[in-house]
């Protein structure tokens, strides 16, 4: 079966809910900006064609949902494909994006003479220094997301989203670092690097 | 003593000792048919990969242990596991099997393998130790 080629607010949307594998309409919303009763029409014609299902009040992609948006972004995001800054900086995200995968487990674990204990967050400086290496790892990811902007301006909404949620982070809301069910600094980078990822045509990593 | 099937990465010690029947979990199909069925709880979850972000879900959802085949503690599965707080053994391998997933080039044969001898079974995880975590029978 060919996949369903997708207008652009039909990406726009399913990409959140597949990002996000589980989502409201209004946490696409939140993420997407687009206007929340078109989420609830775009979501149900999405149901109707099979790729997301609608389970207690969120919608979850369906098997044929990603090769949805792989057909898609092929057509969608060929310039960018071919645009050699954006591939430069790309190259220099793989390092970064293994930076931060650290970074996270340091936040999240302690290293007690060669053992990991869980991190109990009774130590500020230790914290504050995890803090910082984020905000520096962050900050590096600038240039990308200019470029991808350059291509889509769906892409500036990650700065922002990064900005507001460390701003949270600073303000002493330290759960906004790793937290699953927030739109935590791991979170918007994990659905960053998927979204980057496919729009590149490009498959993770183990 | 009972019988160790398979030994992995441990993602963060825990006396939890999650036991349950192992469900191998192919595609997002696959998780969506497990959380809609209620049984969520009864299962210890089987994915290929650390990168098998499809889980995700079944994770906010209550899932009470995972076992991998592939992915390191680092990943992304492996930080959402110690957020939830769900026990999770990673690249396990069959201890009575010579085959290990070495990245870039592990066959298909080896995650079957694995699927083959671990799916349908009812084990316990045991994440006690700091390096390893053991799937164990419990049958």
């Amino acid at each position: 079966m060919t996949a369903l080629s997708l207008s652009r607010m039909d990406y726009d949307v399913l990409n959140v809910v597949v990002l996000k594998k589980m989502a409201t309409a209004d946490a696409v919303t939140a993420v997407s900006g687009v206007d929340p009763t078109v989420v609830s029409d775009v979501l149900a014609a999405l149901a109707d064609h099979g790729l997301v299902v609608v389970a207690g009040g969120s919608a979850l992609p369906t098997d044929g949902a990603e090769s949805a948006l792989a057909a898609t972004a092929a057509d969608r995001y060929a310039a960018l494909r071919d645009d050699d800054a954006v591939a430069g900086l790309v190259d220099r995200f793989e390092t970064t994006n293994a930076q931060f995968l650290t970074a996270m487990s340091s936040w999240q674990q302690v290293d007690m003479g060669g053992r990991k204990v869980a991190n109990d967050h009774s130590a500020p400086d230790y914290d504050a220094k995890v803090i910082d290496r984020l905000h520096k790892l962050v900050t590096r990811l600038g240039p990308l997301f200019e470029a991808l902007a350059g291509h889509d301006p769906r892409f500036a909404r990650y700065p922002e989203r990064f900005d507001a949620v460390l701003a949270a982070i600073d303000a002493g809301d330290h759960d906004l670092v790793s937290s699953p069910t927030r739109d935590s600094v791991h979170n918007i980078w994990f659905e960053f690097h998927e979204d980057l990822l496919r729009t590149l045509g490009r498959e993770r990593t183990e | 003593m009972a019988e160790v099937l398979a030994e992995g990465y441990n993602v963060f010690d825990t006396s939890k000792s999650p036991s349950g029947t192992v469900k191998y979990l192919f595609s997002p199909a696959d998780v969506i048919s497990l959380i809609q069925s209620g049984k969520l709880a009864e299962h210890i979850l089987l994915v290929r990969g650390g990168t098998t972000t499809f889980l995700a879900p079944a994770l906010s959802m209550g899932a009470i242990g995972v076992i991998t085949m592939s992915g390191a503690p680092e990943s992304h599965l492996g930080i959402l596991s110690r957020e939830f707080q769900t026990p999770c053994v990673m690249t396990a391998y069959l201890t009575d099997s010579e085959s290990r997933y070495v990245v870039g080039d592990t066959d298909e044969a080896h995650f079957e393998e694995i699927a083959k001898a671990l799916d349908g079974r009812r084990v316990r995880l045991d994440c006690t130790d700091h390096e390893v975590g053991r799937v164990v029978a419990d049958d």
